[in-house]
């Protein structure tokens, strides 16, 4: 799968990739490839929910072959000795995993929309069947702005 | 009438249910049971290791010649070493109760224990990298892990605290590297000579004021019960203790004592380096390659007290050897202990 994040967008010193989806309570992003009634899709953590997990000490990811089901946790990550779930934002079977990222997960910290993909999945149908998701830039833009000003507002990431 | 914040004291326990009770909690609280507090006390010695942590880290011999058991928890941070010495205690959430930055929910959940250290007659602050201590030393070991749709955060009085055992039951890959370790533990970490049934009330009322909830004396549920035992099967079993597949890490051999507190032994090429760091200063260090000639101490003594980030510029002055060195140091990586 083609990694395509040049149409990365500051959005008060965060980075947005527009060319994506993603699911707003679990800052996770999904790119999509392939045909619109069997897609395949690319996973990873948006810029923000990096921030607020801290430094990333550890990632533990499923093999390929595993169900993905929407909502439900498909690997972990551990930041500050806190260990917290990888939440899937689709259902799907995983059918590549990003060990670079695995064996060094400050990549996800360095390049959460290109070398920090986590994994690769085919989905069970069609991404309109997949609920809760962000698709329109615009609409993406202004959420990301919103939860920035939030966290910043309420103290979950520094001013 | 303010909320329930459940407290329920599990006493002295198993090696096994020190770990699987507070766990059965987390379950349930996640399933719609109150806030809880909780405290165990392992009845024998053991080592726990952190969800992620690679068993390989244990000296599985040493633990079998000592007796002690090896568990795999669900929250983070490395292996420990746990005794009767040691009074621990958990917090337990529902997740949305808590803030989705992981560094503040921590700070949070830890000023608390903070506030019955000091009630407790204890010096203790939460420094900047997150740590109970006094002083410079840490007194307080913490974890936290979201399970379901709890969060809980663990923590410990240490009365008692072993340190010759809790450095043996770290796999290293030198005697160098286990006699750093073990001299920075005996720096960095120190008991707290606390009455311990006057922490448990400081304690209870702490997060009982800090989470404006009323304590109430509990116990687990019968669905908490259920759970327990299944948690009881899944801890004991060899797939649980393997832990989560991994890619194996590119760094070398690192062991965090503290925050900012650390040893680690590296190999790059011929080069070999032993190395305690605290807060990203080079404090001791045992040095081999081939062509320093005589030079080795001269090099140990040139690098100590130098920050992580000029080694190499210290080491070049060793010409090839030394570049060697600074290859085995540049694999290190501090923030990721």
């Amino acid at each position: 799968m083609a990694n395509n994040t040049s149409a990365l967008l500051q959005v008060d010193g965060f980075p947005l990739a527009l060319d994506r989806l993603y699911h707003p309570e679990t800052h996770m992003w999904i790119a999509l490839s392939g045909p619109a009634s069997a897609p395949t899709a690319r996973i990873g953590i948006d810029a923000l929910g990096v921030e607020t997990s801290g430094t990333l000490a550890q990632l533990s990811l499923p093999d390929t072959g595993t169900g993905l089901a929407a909502g439900r946790p498909f690997g972990q990550l551990e930041a500050a000795k806190f260990v917290g779930p990888l939440v899937s934002p689709v259902a799907g079977t995983v059918t590549a995993v990003n060990h670079a990222v695995a064996a060094d997960p400050g990549l996800a910290e360095r390049d959460p929309y290109g070398e920090g993909w986590l994994i690769e999945a085919r989905l069970t149908g069609p991404v309109c069947e997949q609920t809760g998701l962000l698709a329109d830039p615009e609409e993406i833009r202004q959420w990301f702005a919103a939860k920035l000003a939030d966290y910043r507002l309420k103290g979950v990431i520094a001013g | 009438m303010p909320e329930e914040l459940r407290i329920i004291d599990f006493g002295r326990v198993s090696p096994l249910r020190s770990q699987t009770t507070w766990h059965a909690v987390a379950y349930g609280v996640s399933e719609g049971a109150p806030a809880t507090l909780s405290f165990a006390r392992p009845s024998h010695p053991y080592v726990c290791v952190g969800y992620h942590r690679d068993l390989a880290e244990v000296d599985r011999d040493y633990c079998r010649s000592n007796g002690l058991p090896v568990y795999r928890r669900m929250v983070g941070g490395g292996p420990v070493y746990l005794d009767s010495g040691q009074l621990f205690f958990q917090i337990t959430l529902p997740a949305a109760a808590v803030s989705p930055s992981r560094v503040e929910a921590l700070r949070v959940l830890l000023a608390p224990a903070v506030a019955a250290f000091r009630a407790a007659g204890v010096d203790a602050r939460l420094d900047d990298d997150g740590e109970i201590c006094v002083g410079d030393r840490k007194i307080c070991g913490h974890g936290a892990g979201q399970i379901e749709d709890a969060v809980v955060v663990c923590g410990n009085l240490i009365e008692r605290f072993d340190h010759e055992r809790a450095a043996g039951v770290l796999a290293v890959p030198d005697k160098e590297q286990r006699a750093q370790t073990l001299d920075l533990m005996r720096r960095y970490v120190s008991a707290t000579a606390v009455d311990p049934e006057r922490f448990r009330a400081s304690l209870t009322t702490a997060y009982a004021a800090a989470l404006g909830l009323a304590p109430v004396s509990g116990s687990l549920t019968s669905a908490e019960r259920a759970r327990l035992a299944k948690l009881d099967e899944r801890f004991s079993s060899e797939e649980w203790l393997a832990g989560p597949a991994r890619t194996p890490s590119a760094r070398p051999r690192q062991v965090k004592v503290r925050a900012g507190v650390w040893t680690f032994s590296a190999v790059s090429g011929p080069a070999w380096v032993a190395a305690s760091v605290v807060r990203d200063v080079v404090t001791a260090a045992r040095l081999r390659a081939p062509g320093l000639n005589g030079r080795t101490e001269a090099a140990q003594r040139a690098i100590t007290g130098v920050s992580l980030a000029q080694v190499p510029d210290v080491l070049a002055a060793f010409g090839e050897p030394g570049r060697q060195l600074a290859a085995a140091f540049a694999a290190a990586d501090g923030k990721r202990v």
